[in-house]
């Protein structure tokens, strides 16, 4: 098995399906375990309308996590996130500056920046075999100076059509929300039941296998920068929906988020396998958490304490193999124990 | 004026560079008494210029500083949030020979050494809004600061109004512990006792003034409580985009004392008969706190008489129950992100943050 080794590339390949995955099974439990605690302790924070405040956050933060994941299974990290999420919102407000006929020009051009990032971003990493985070810390940079020259730093109100797409509800359900479960199905799909994907995942277990076994890497390994950069796009243009007023910052506070999101959802650093439900749902949490500590009326840095808590939790759990451990211990003192009976 | 076809320059302003103006245009008749006969030259150092009110504030230090025929340079920097940056404009400011400085200390203390050195070596300092430590006369020319003391106060003044019989209050400021948020605190608390009740955790719910994180506060807060009456936040146009989420829990929008912002003006319009309860209380944005510290500066400089007033009061904006000093002000046809408070027209306005 591939968990008794020491550098496992993310554990089983997924092809042999196992039953339920560590990650999922975590992140549920600790999710359904911080609604508990809710409930009891802080009541306000699952009241519908509470809920329907705080979605709309979880949906964008559970956007770009899948983006960040897509990276971190071909054992890479994309600092870009800041900058290409911060410049969605920009052009997704400043170009059509309130008109919603300019809305969707404006929303063509973000996608377009966002393909050109994604494919450098690529370029870089794959073919010329730059680290990860100095080119992608590198774009954020350059997508930071896009954001200047097009906004000078200053926020646009949202058109009221957008506002409507992004910041609206259907049945009650934030229009976000429903954005979150779509964008969930369609990269689940993609990941688990296409060729593409197959391959995709096959390769960041373990490029060389990979291409010992005749698959062609590089553009697979680009390829997970494109899509991240359409995710951070979409997450960004919703951003500009649901905030009316929107700063030219606003993707700054989504990075941490958005690895945590991931290693939460049991994701290898080392990449491999990817568990997309996981990061939506570990998305999920950490909004919840945050909107718990809010509730219970802690003093900040208490909130910032539980995030930073929950954070070495899911680390905790997945960084170091506690079953393998276990039962190495247990075995030992069994063959001391029979060598005593002999 | 000249200056004002220089001031769709907000790409160059992002990138820092110094905009060097030739401010002869003013005649000397209408010089005013703060701008005194010698020649200067003037430079507005920004800790951090990315954003509409840091726009407007600079164009209005630009304006300011053109009524004074004797100021022959002007320059700008902007430190984009990075303290390094900032002490390395002031420090060639002083290299460059630049006689009057004008400083938003964005860094804090951290930028005094740069200060005291520029200050040490003949320039006028004038730190303004943020304090920066040190003492006037000792580490720089003189500090103008804002009193938010005193917002806090016309805030409180207006509360006690509205609501004689107490209230429940849910007071939002910016980052943690932000001296701002405290002394405006101090400055209700200096008018209303103890049937005055804050909702939020000690001393301000933490918003770092990002309008996704006062969503988030806010529909916490709403949750939680079922009777909030007044609304405080030192920052108006960030609760624009939050306000809608009572709509979510079928309650009225409460009383808001704030300051203004044009989007926030706007909102009100749209949203008020909708929300009975929804009353707005403005105090001015503070943009022409610049103002003040450029006059400073130039009359340090020119040899001109100072300014009476050291420090920044700002004054009642709007009140929408009984229109004084003014009633709810909207221009729809102008961007949100501007600050009817300030005495840089609305047209102006919207030319400096680029629209």
């Amino acid at each position: 098995m591939a968990e008794t080794t020491p550098h496992s590339f993310g554990g089983s390949m997924g092809l042999s399906s196992m039953s339920l995955s560590k990650g999922f099974v975590t992140i549920v439990a600790s999710t359904l375990a911080l609604i508990l605690l809710c409930i009891i302790f802080a009541p306000s924070a699952v009241t519908a309308g509470s809920l329907m405040g705080s979605l709309p956050f979880a949906a964008v933060l559970g956007i770009v996590g899948l983006g960040q994941m897509l990276v971190v299974q071909q054992g890479g990290f994309d600092l870009s996130v800041p900058g290409s999420v911060s410049l969605a919102v920009v052009i997704a407000t400043h170009m059509p500056n309130g008109q919603d006929a300019g809305l969707l020009p404006a929303l063509i051009i973000a996608v377009g920046f966002a393909l050109a990032a994604g494919v450098l971003n690529g370029i870089m990493v794959a073919y010329f075999r730059l680290n990860a985070i100095v080119a992608t810390i590198g774009m954020n940079a350059l997508l930071f100076s896009a954001v200047f020259a097009i906004s000078g730093g200053v926020p646009r109100i949202t058109t009221n059509l957008l506002a409507h797409i992004a910041g609206g509800q259907t049945l009650g359900i934030p229009h976000s929300v429903l954005f979150a479960l779509a964008i969930l199905a369609l990269v689940s799909f993609g990941l688990k039941k296409t060729v593409v994907g197959r391959r995709f995942e096959a390769i960041g277990a373990n490029p060389k296998a990979a291409r010992a076994a005749g698959l062609s890497v590089k553009p697979y390994q680009a390829m997970a920068y494109v899509a991240a950069q359409i995710l951070y796009c979409t997450a960004g243009i919703l951003i500009a929906g649901i905030t009316r007023e929107p700063t030219a910052f606003q993707g700054n506070s989504l990075l941490l988020p958005s690895v945590a999101v991931v290693v939460l959802a049991g994701t290898s650093l080392l990449g491999g396998r990817g568990f997309p439900i996981s990061v939506v749902i570990a998305a999920f949490f950490l909004n919840q958490l945050s909107q718990f500590a809010l509730s219970i009326g802690v003093p900040y840095s208490a909130q910032t304490i539980v995030q930073a808590l929950a954070l070495v939790f899911g680390i905790g759990v997945y960084s170091i193999e506690w079953t393998t451990r276990f039962k190495k211990e247990q075995t030992s003192s069994t063959e001391e124990e029979n060598h005593e009976t002999v | 004026m000249k200056l004002s076809n220089l001031k769709g320059c907000a790409a160059y302003m992002a990138l820092g560079l110094g905009i060097a103006l030739s401010a002869s245009a003013a005649s000397a008749e209408d010089a005013p008494s703060w701008c005194g006969p010698n020649k200067a030259s003037l430079a507005l150092l920004d800790g951090f210029g990315g954003n509409s009110w840091r726009l407007v504030t600079t164009a209005s230090g630009k304006e300011e500083a053109a009524k004074c025929p004797s100021i022959t340079d002007y320059y700008y920097a902007d430190g984009q949030g990075d303290t390094q940056k900032a002490i390395s404009d002031i420090n060639s400011m002083a290299a460059r020979g630049v006689d009057a400085m004008v400083v938003f200390g964005d860094a804090g203390p951290a930028i005094l050494p740069a200060l005291t050195k520029a200050y040490r070596s003949g320039a006028v300092v004038v730190p303004y809004r943020v304090n920066v430590g040190g003492e006037a006369g000792k580490n720089y020319t003189r500090f103008v600061g804002a009193d938010f003391v005193y917002d806090g106060e016309s805030w409180g003044k207006w509360i006690k109004e509205n609501f004689p019989d107490g209230a429940n209050i849910l007071f939002l400021s910016g980052p943690a512990g932000n001296s701002q948020g405290l002394d405006e605190l101090k400055g209700m608390k200096n008018i209303l006792d103890d049937s005055y009740k804050f909702l939020n955790p000690d001393p301000f719910a933490v918003t770092n003034w990002d309008p996704s994180l006062t969503q988030q506060v806010l529909s916490a807060a709403i949750a939680q409580h079922d009777n909030i009456d007044v609304i405080v936040s030192d920052f108006g146009p960030s609760l624009v985009g939050a306000l809608p989420v009572f709509a979510n829990f079928d309650r009225s929008i409460p009383a808001l004392a704030t300051s203004d912002g044009n989007s926030l003006g706007c909102f009100w319009e749209k949203t008020h008969a909708d929300n009975p309860d929804f009353k707005l209380f403005t105090v001015a944005t503070g943009n022409d706190n610049v103002r003040l510290a450029v006059q400073w500066a130039i009359a340090e400089a020119t040899g001109g008489t100072p300014p009476s007033e050291e420090i920044f009061k700002a004054p009642n904006f709007e009140d929408s129950t009984d229109g004084d000093p003014n009633p709810v002000q909207c221009r729809s046809d102008l961007p949100g992100a501007i600050y009817l408070s300030a005495q840089l027209s609305g047209d102006e306005q919207a030319k400096a943050v680029g629209q």
